[in-house]
């Protein structure tokens, strides 16, 4: 009775261990075109932007003399190849420069999904998580995947 | 190891240092900088970022390998990401300012070993400084036997450390320290906490003079037509006593007063000097590149010629008193801050030699003068320039244009400047185009309107040609190098300024949009920030790139060599990989594009005995390379590309080299988006290897 618990348990552990790797694996192929945030969430992020952010990095996210660019050729470079979760722990670490971590999560996030817009990466059912590490499953790709075409 | 804490007056400041390893002893008894050493921001005093080495060359520029790095993430209370110092090396110990507290740190300079670090905390005064983080750098003082460190904090304070412990020097100053806010002609306004001046590039010393410019926030949109002004102050390196004062506002009853008619120099503000100042220590001249006054881009509050606005002004290093000076744009509205630092050249010119200062400009002309006379080298005529109809504004009808040499990038915007990859993309950028007013150099702004135009498409101004990193001057074959975006467009809209946001008639904006009042770098954005208007019904916004591609056509970056003999363009390359955004552009696909250069507008240059050396400003991913950056070796003859090594992360601060050892090393800073300040060494590998 022990060693079929044991099994069990093993079996259970191995399915679990596997729905995990496929949910991973299906994670990994996550993307900004995928539609991972929603139009809302970036009207919400507009709002904390303009109030937050624009001052430095311009009416538009075009930068400004002392702060770069959100979008654009450079910004995109900048971070392809990277994932939603690199770009959210910049902004949670040091933005607003002058007072690194006084946003909300919620608020990072909406103006992340902002961002996304403004960068023409399209919009989705779902909002965007708020926590780097699950952000760190959606991939910053410039280029949108030609399978997706 | 140990810290302390001082007290002085109602504000506290605290400063930290650690001593970790022995500095070496200096090694002569009187102090001669070495063309093995780089003892001054931009090598030497000269302002020429050359050094004549050459162990690293042609043959073996790619073969170079990291030899230490050093991240500054813990030399501050956060990451920074906009590291843009240029270290100093002399007598064995590199010195760099690092991270978002700006501390100074000692290093050996063949393994990056951390000697010491010294930091300032200064409470609120640094969190409301104009210029934070880390600033451009140092300078370095010896007299032979002792050697000192000056630096500015961001709460504007000027500080005095032995180089061998980071400790202050408690005879300079009050225990160490200069408040430059204090004893400045001026009272600054509101208070000393939070008065609205510091400085980010580094002081300069000259015989036993430190000098210290002044800089502010953002001028595009100020609060104020008043502001604080941006003197210029020598103090005695031994003791701090300020030696002498320049006012880049003349004062009642000093020459240029009368500029600023309606008694308007009283009240205007800026007009510092937040660039790398020049000296000749032989001829004992100070070289000031002065920026503009408030506002940016509208002066009616000022009519006037404005001295000494955006002028080249030549003053005594015993005495500051002003000896000549030359103002390259009359009564100033484009932002044509003079940006980077004066450079001197001894040429000869129709078989005459000269004692020249040639000032590279973000409006892309190189401006030639006697320095001794200030005299230009080549004629420089005031030409008619286009008068604007902004109401209240004052325009002066006529600006100084060089005759040679001629342009090195562009300064205005033509129908022939916008994109030509295709006719297609020529039309949609001609569609963008005709919702500004267009036109040359000195194309004055216009008020924004919805109907059009939406304001003056410019280039050459607040972000374009050359900025803060200035050029390089090769004294062997009497050539300047210059970098300068070619690329970086800027739309000069004005609109009237809501009364609570400004007391100014008009600032900075679009017809339609939300009025945005610009920050500088870490500018606190608390409680003074102004409440802003109801927003208004937005109007059509203006992209001006097409689908990512840039408005103008390349080269939209450029290294240009200039003989100052003859004063003739030698050589001119795209500077930069291609754009991912280009290269990679569904637009252009199957056509052959050429090396386009990169739109960025902080690229400074190095030259040694060969090589004119920069990095790249943005990142790419090419089959060639993973996502970063490359740093570029040219044949400083030709321009033609010799060399290349990746950076992982754009240049942010220019590089330099130096040799210890019978090894030549090349420090550049590195740092943007994902990636915080780095500097990293490289070198040659060993013998044998």
């Amino acid at each position: 009775m022990r060693r079929a618990l044991f099994l069990s348990g093993l079996a259970a552990a191995i399915l679990s261990s596997l729905c995990v790797l496929r949910a991973q694996a299906q994670a990994e192929t996550r993307s900004v075109w995928d539609g991972v945030y929603t139009e809302e969430q970036a009207k919400r992020g507009e709002t904390v932007y303009r109030k937050e952010c624009a001052a430095c990095h311009g009416d538009m996210l075009t930068g400004g003399e002392s702060a770069p660019a959100l979008t654009g050729g450079a910004f995109q470079a900048n971070w392809n190849g990277l994932t939603l979760g690199d770009l959210f722990d910049r902004v949670r670490k040091t933005m607003p420069q002058s007072a690194p971590g006084r946003l909300t999560r919620q608020q990072d996030a909406d103006v992340l999904a902002f961002m996304l817009s403004v960068n023409k990466f399209p919009t989705g059912k779902t909002e965007l998580y708020r926590q780097s590490e699950m952000l760190k499953e959606i991939r910053f790709e410039t280029k949108k995947p030609s399978a997706k075409n | 190891m140990f810290s302390r804490t001082v007290r002085k007056g109602s504000l506290q400041f605290g400063s930290l240092v650690v001593a970790l390893g022995l500095v070496p002893a200096i090694a002569s008894a009187q102090f001669h900088p070495k063309d093995t050493e780089w003892f001054s921001y931009a090598a030497d005093v000269a302002g020429t970022r050359y050094r004549p080495l050459d162990q690293i060359n042609a043959s073996n520029f790619s073969d170079l390998e990291i030899a230490w790095r050093i991240k500054t993430d813990n030399f501050g209370d956060r990451p920074e990401y906009k590291l843009e110092g240029t270290p100093l090396m002399v007598n064995g110990v590199l010195y760099a300012t690092a991270g978002s507290r700006r501390a100074m740190i000692a290093l050996d300079p063949e393994t990056g070993e951390l000697f010491w670090i010294h930091g300032e905390h200064e409470g609120k005064r640094g969190g409301a400084a104009p210029r934070q983080l880390s600033g451009r750098g140092l300078a370095y003082w010896s007299d032979g036997k002792e050697e000192r460190i000056f630096y500015v904090t961001p709460g504007f304070r000027l500080i005095c450390l032995d180089s061998k412990t980071g400790m202050r020097v408690p005879s300079f100053g009050e225990n160490g320290v200069v408040d430059l806010k204090l004893n400045d002609d001026q009272e600054i306004f509101p208070d000393l906490e939070t008065g609205e001046i510091g400085i980010q590039s580094a002081p300069v010393v000259a015989k036993d003079t430190v000098i210290v410019g002044a800089a502010f926030r953002e001028g595009m949109t100020p609060r104020s037509m008043r502001n604080n002004k941006g003197y210029v102050r020598g103090f005695d390196v031994h003791t701090g006593k300020r030696l002498w004062i320049f006012h880049t506002i003349p004062k009642k009853g000093e020459f240029g007063y009368d500029t600023w008619e309606k008694g308007s120099g009283e009240y205007t503000g800026n007009t510092g000097v937040w660039t790398q100042i020049t000296v000749d220590e032989q001829l004992g001249l100070v070289y000031l590149p002065v920026e503009s006054p408030t506002s940016d881009f509208y002066g009616g509050h000022r009519p006037g010629n404005n001295l000494f606005g955006e002028t080249l002004v030549c003053v005594d290093l015993k005495t500051g008193e002003r000896k000549w000076h030359f103002q390259l744009v009359h009564h100033p509205l484009w932002d044509m801050d003079i940006s980077s630092a004066p450079v001197l050249a001894d040429i000869t010119v129709d078989g005459k030699p000269v004692k020249a200062v040639a000032q590279p400009t973000k409006q892309g002309f190189l401006y030639v003068f006697d320095r001794i006379t200030g005299k230009p080298i080549w004629p420089m005529p005031e030409r008619p320039v286009e008068v604007g109809n902004v109401p209240g504004e004052w325009y002066s009808r006529t600006q100084p244009i060089p005759t040679k040499p001629g342009a090195y990038s562009r300064n205005g915007v033509s129908i022939d400047d916008l994109i030509d990859f295709t006719p297609a993309l020529r039309e949609r950028g001609k569609e963008i185009a005709s919702k500004y007013h267009l036109g040359p150099v000195f194309t004055p702004p216009t008020v924004s309107k919805l109907e059009g135009p939406l304001g003056t498409l410019t280039m050459g101004t607040a972000s374009g040609g050359t900025n803060w990193p200035g050029g390089s001057y090769d004294p062997e074959t009497h050539t300047v190098y210059v970098y300068a975006c070619n690329s970086c467009i800027e739309p000069i809209g004005l609109v009237p300024a809501p009364k609570e946001v400004s007391d100014i008639n008009y600032i900075s904006g679009t017809a339609g949009r939300d009025v945005q009042i610009l920050r500088g770098p870490g500018e606190n954005a608390g409680a003074d920030s102004p409440k802003l208007p109801k927003k208004r019904p937005p109007s059509q916004y203006v992209r001006l790139d097409i689908d990512g591609l840039p408005l103008v056509k390349p080269p939209y970056g450029t290294i240009t060599a200039i003989n100052l003999d003859k004063g003739e363009i030698v050589w001119q390359i795209a500077h930069g990989e291609t754009p991912d955004v280009v290269r990679n552009s569904e637009l252009l696909k199957g056509m052959n594009i050429p090396r386009t250069g990169q739109e960025t507008y902080n690229i400074g240059t190095l030259v040694t005995k060969t090589l004119v050396i920069a990095g790249e400003g943005q990142v790419t991913t090419t089959a060639d390379h993973p996502r970063g950056a490359m740093l570029r070796a040219y044949d400083k003859a030709t321009g033609k590309e010799v060399g290349a090594v990746y950076m992982s992360a754009p240049q942010s601060g220019s590089p330099m080299t130096y040799m210890v050892h019978g090894k030549q090393y090349i420090v550049v800073a590195v740092s943007g988006g994902p990636y915080s300040g780095e500097y990293i060494a490289y070198t040659l590998p060993s013998a044998g290897e």
